[in-house]
């Protein structure tokens, strides 16, 4: 008995003397859906824009009466001297505490990119409350922009890039890139980070004018941001980077556009179903080089030649390999002449294979990377001429 | 000893005038006894006296009684001098039940339940006939438990049609059916039913050494008679089944337990218990296998949800929202924007209101009741969330958790359940996950350091017995089950190999 009384009383105090700390009504937070990083008009600090839901109206009627303008989200922007002090500066306008773990979306401007990420990388790592999954995005338009624009179909703008991440598979013309992707890049001594590329474009169509055409900003994810170490160094074309995520990811599906082998005008159009992708390293005398193997089995989607599609199939598959080829060379040209950054893991693959030399090479692998002999081999097939027509208008 | 004591204990003696003068004393004048004098041998002038309680009593048998002594005492004895109480059963008492007594005590109880006691002149005893006959409910479906399929019988408050409906199910000469009787003053008949072959040796020994250490004045429900015997006095935990399926005794008593029966009260003590019978419902045994499986599983499901729903919901919203799938955290917190309360203190007060609900709903009569559930559900579920006192989400989570609730088949198992909800609710908003998951394990720890007569409470999942799984998460077909569980002592069922099979085409 008098075991459970002193249990109790302790359970009582501990209750009463720790109050409530650290608790926090999910209703007293402001929670962030996309973040977005520039540099302060001065150009010395940093500009942190914080895309925050209003979650009443974000639901809509839910049985409670909702107030206020009807906006489901509220965009705040602070400046600092570093991300930190900008944070903290949002209380200033915040009524609410901030709140990061919902996060969707970090957005950098390109002239942000150009200075340096590794602060931005820090920051959002060592805070506990931010995920790993975090998409993270750069961007030429301003990244406040980017960040506050309400795009046509989510109610969040936040929701709605991380979800542009999801179907990119099926274009395959940006690189998935979250937090734990960029730090891993980052960190490793092999590779430069490589981040997709956001952009504001007047895709939408106004209902209310449809005359004015596409005249509404929307969000497009092509391309890619290259850095070399953490600084922005340029960028990679939406076909450069097609090719180029055959390197780093897996690819899902990809549509080709080709002429047709006889009649420039007319086109037909390939959809990449199945490729096995291989970037080999092999050394010899001390000199490395890469032998990329790709063997692709598309389907045809659209065929718009006049000729049987019987004899023409071999002829498009040669021209779907020399397309995917060319595509793959001239984004190495880019790799190894314009930027001399290796973004495409290719020496996580040489340390996998050759330790020994690898260790030699490490720290002059940006060196080396530039001269390293690659040849691209494509082989395609066309597996399935879905198309019922047997080919030709006529 | 006082004086009422040591007459009680005291003998008869041959003499009727003394007899009726120390009866007297004992029982002085209740309207309802009823003292018939009469004379048994006209030529002897043989006094006699019948005792016994109006309204308890068959008339039929003191008819017979009466007829069998003043017809044809002359005829049987003539003129013999001597009439002792054993003649008397033997050759002229017609009633189906006689017993002699020495104690003027027994005499008395047996008047008070219904029987009649016959004194005669120059007998140094008293004869007990047996008369007991009075008016009772009728057997009718148990209002706790329902099931679809199954018998829909249930136990009445008397003890002896309630043995009764146990010896329809099992006619096996073991089953032993024992009798005592608890309460120094209510005198309340107990019976103790168990199959002497498969109860376990010392399982019964123990049950009647518990009984017959209660000292209580009077039991009038089983629950006196519980919470006397139980293993753990303090706990929250049922340790002890009560139910008022006559299916559900029977099949406890053939796997080696032991039932209390108790007078007056429709509901029947069956021990041991572990706590996963109160999620195992009679159906489960009748229906398909498949189905009776599947329902038991929704049946631990919602054991979970009862006990954890909302002290997650409260520790979630007020601590852990990165924990939230984003899209349901910003549905709740549009749901919290207008909300004054801290989500503990609104889910107490739901809690509570749904408590009240249904506190309310069963003490009103039944008509009544109906309205306070119409009236509590519109103003619970519509007014206060337009009102915007409480959330529409936890409306629904408390919604959610009353359900789960009410479909644990046993209703003291799932009040203990709701009652270890609130120390969780609040230990949830005070201190988060930590404060949910400390007495969350606290709860489990104490769970597992319960015994139900020697037998572990949580078993047999913990400690695991491999031997009774079949039992446990799933039921097992039938034929499946070739033995009993463990706690029984003849562990064979049937022999194995019973799955039918159509005959084989030759």
């Amino acid at each position: 008995m008098n075991g459970l009384r002193r249990i109790c009383s302790a359970l009582l105090a501990l209750a009463l003397l720790a109050g409530c700390g650290g608790k926090q009504e999910i209703s007293e937070l402001a929670i962030v859906t996309g973040v977005g990083l520039d540099l302060s008009d001065d150009g010395e600090g940093v500009r942190v824009t914080a895309q925050i839901v209003r979650a009443a109206d974000a639901r809509g009627q839910t049985g409670a009466p909702a107030g206020g303008t009807g906006e489901p989200i509220y965009s705040v922007s602070a400046e600092g001297e570093t991300i930190f002090e900008a944070i903290r500066n949002l209380a200033r306008v915040s009524s609410r505490r901030v709140y990061w773990a919902h996060n969707f979306v970090i957005a950098m401007s390109e002239e942000y990119a150009r200075e340096g990420i590794s602060d931005m990388v820090d920051f959002f790592t060592r805070n506990h409350e931010l995920r790993m999954e975090t998409k993270v995005v750069v961007t030429p338009d301003r990244a406040e922009e980017l960040v506050s624009t309400r795009t046509g179909i989510e109610i969040l703008p936040g929701e709605s890039i991380e979800k542009l991440f999801w179907y990119s598979d099926i274009v395959g013309e940006a690189p998935q890139t979250n937090m734990m992707h960029i730090e891993e890049m980052l960190l490793s001594k092999t590779t430069h980070p490589m981040i997709a590329r956001a952009k504001l474009r007047k895709a939408g169509i106004s209902n209310k004018k449809p005359e004015k055409g596409a005249s509404v900003n929307q969000v497009e994810l092509a391309g890619a941001a290259v850095f070399k170490l953490d600084r922005m160094v340029g960028w990679l074309t939406p076909d450069q980077t097609k090719a180029a995520v055959f390197f780093i990811q897996k690819v899902e599906s990809l549509t080709i556009p080709l002429a047709c082998p006889k009649e420039e005008k007319r086109k037909a159009t390939a959809e990449l179903q199945g490729h096995r992708f291989h970037a080999t390293p092999s050394l010899k005398d001390g000199e490395i080089s890469f032998r990329v193997t790709m063997d692709v089995a598309a389907d045809l989607v659209e065929y718009g030649c006049n000729e049987p599609l019987e004899s023409a199939l071999p002829d498009l598959e040669k021209l779907l390999e020399e397309d995917l080829r060319g595509g793959i060379e001239s984004m190495l040209e880019v790799a190894q002449n314009d930027y001399q950054v290796d973004f495409l893991k290719l020496g996580d693959r040489v340390r996998n294979e050759y330790p020994v030399y690898w260790h030699r090479v490490e720290r002059r692998w940006d060196g080396i990377f530039p001269g390293v002999e690659i040849e691209v081999d494509v082989h395609a097939e066309i597996t399935s001429p879905v198309l019922k027509v047997r080919g030709g208008r006529k | 000893m006082t004086q009422q004591d040591e007459l009680l204990k005291s003998a008869y003696s041959e003499s009727l005038d003394d007899n009726v003068e120390k009866l007297d004393a004992l029982l002085g004048k209740s309207i309802d006894l009823i003292i018939r004098p009469f004379v048994l041998h006209k030529g002897k002038d043989l006094r006699a006296r019948c005792y016994f309680t109006d309204g308890l009593t068959k008339a039929a048998e003191i008819d017979t009684l009466l007829t069998g002594l003043m017809a044809f005492t002359e005829d049987v004895f003539g003129d013999r001098e001597e009439l002792t109480g054993k003649e008397l059963t033997e050759r002229l008492l017609l009633n189906f039940s006689v017993r002699m007594t020495h104690e003027i005590g027994e005499g008395i109880t047996a008047v008070l339940s219904g029987d009649t006691l016959l004194l005669v002149e120059g007998v140094g005893a008293g004869l007990i006939v047996g008369s007991r006959g009075w008016d009772m409910r009728s057997v009718a479906e148990p209002a706790t438990e329902t099931v679809v399929r199954g018998p829909r019988d249930g136990f009445t408050e008397n003890i002896r049609t309630n043995t009764a409906i146990m010896r329809r199910r099992i006619r096996d000469p073991n089953l032993r059916i024992e009798g005592m009787q608890i309460g120094t003053r209510s005198k309340t008949d107990v019976n103790i039913a168990y199959i002497k072959d498969v109860a376990k040796e010392g399982l019964v020994e123990e049950v009647k050494l518990r009984l017959s250490r209660i000292r209580i004045d009077a039991v009038l429900e089983s629950g006196y008679i519980e919470e006397l015997i139980e293993d753990a006095p303090r706990s929250i935990f049922v340790t002890i089944q009560s139910t008022e399926r006559p299916d559900k005794v029977a099949a406890a008593i053939l796997e080696g337990r032991v039932a209390v029966f108790v007078d007056n009260t429709p509901f029947v003590l069956v021990m041991p218990t572990f706590f996963w019978e109160y999620v195992q419902a009679a159906d489960d045994y009748y229906s398909r296998y498949w189905v009776g499986s599947f329902f038991r599983q929704i049946r631990y499901i919602c054991f979970i949800l009862s006990l954890t729903l909302s002290p997650i919901y409260v520790m979630l919203v007020s601590f852990h929202h990165e924990m939230i799938p984003t899209e349901l955290a910003l549905t709740i917190a549009s749901g919290r924007a207008v909300v004054p309360f801290p989500v503990l203190l609104e889910a107490l007060l739901m809690e509570i209101a749904f408590e009240l609900m249904r506190e309310a709903g069963l003490r009103m009569p039944k008509p009544i009741g109906q309205a306070v559930s119409i009236v509590g559900s519109l103003i619970i579920g519509q007014a206060a969330v337009q009102a915007g006192l409480v959330s529409p989400f936890m409306v629904i989570v408390v919604a959610v958790t009353g359900i789960a609730s009410f479909a644990i088949p046993n209703y003291p198992a799932s009040f203990s359940i709701r009652l270890v909800r609130f120390p969780l609710i609040v230990a949830a908003g005070f201190f988060g996950l930590l404060g949910f998951a400390v007495f969350l394990f606290a709860f489990m720890i104490h769970a597992l350091s319960l015994r139900s007569f020697g037998e572990p409470y949580l078993a047999p999942a913990a400690p695991f017995r491999p031997q009774d799984q079949k039992d446990l998460l799933a039921r097992m077909p039938w034929w499946s089950y070739e033995k009993r569980p463990s706690i029984a002592k003849d562990r064979r069922r049937q022999p194995s190999g019973t799955k039918p099979r159509p005959p084989r085409p030759s």
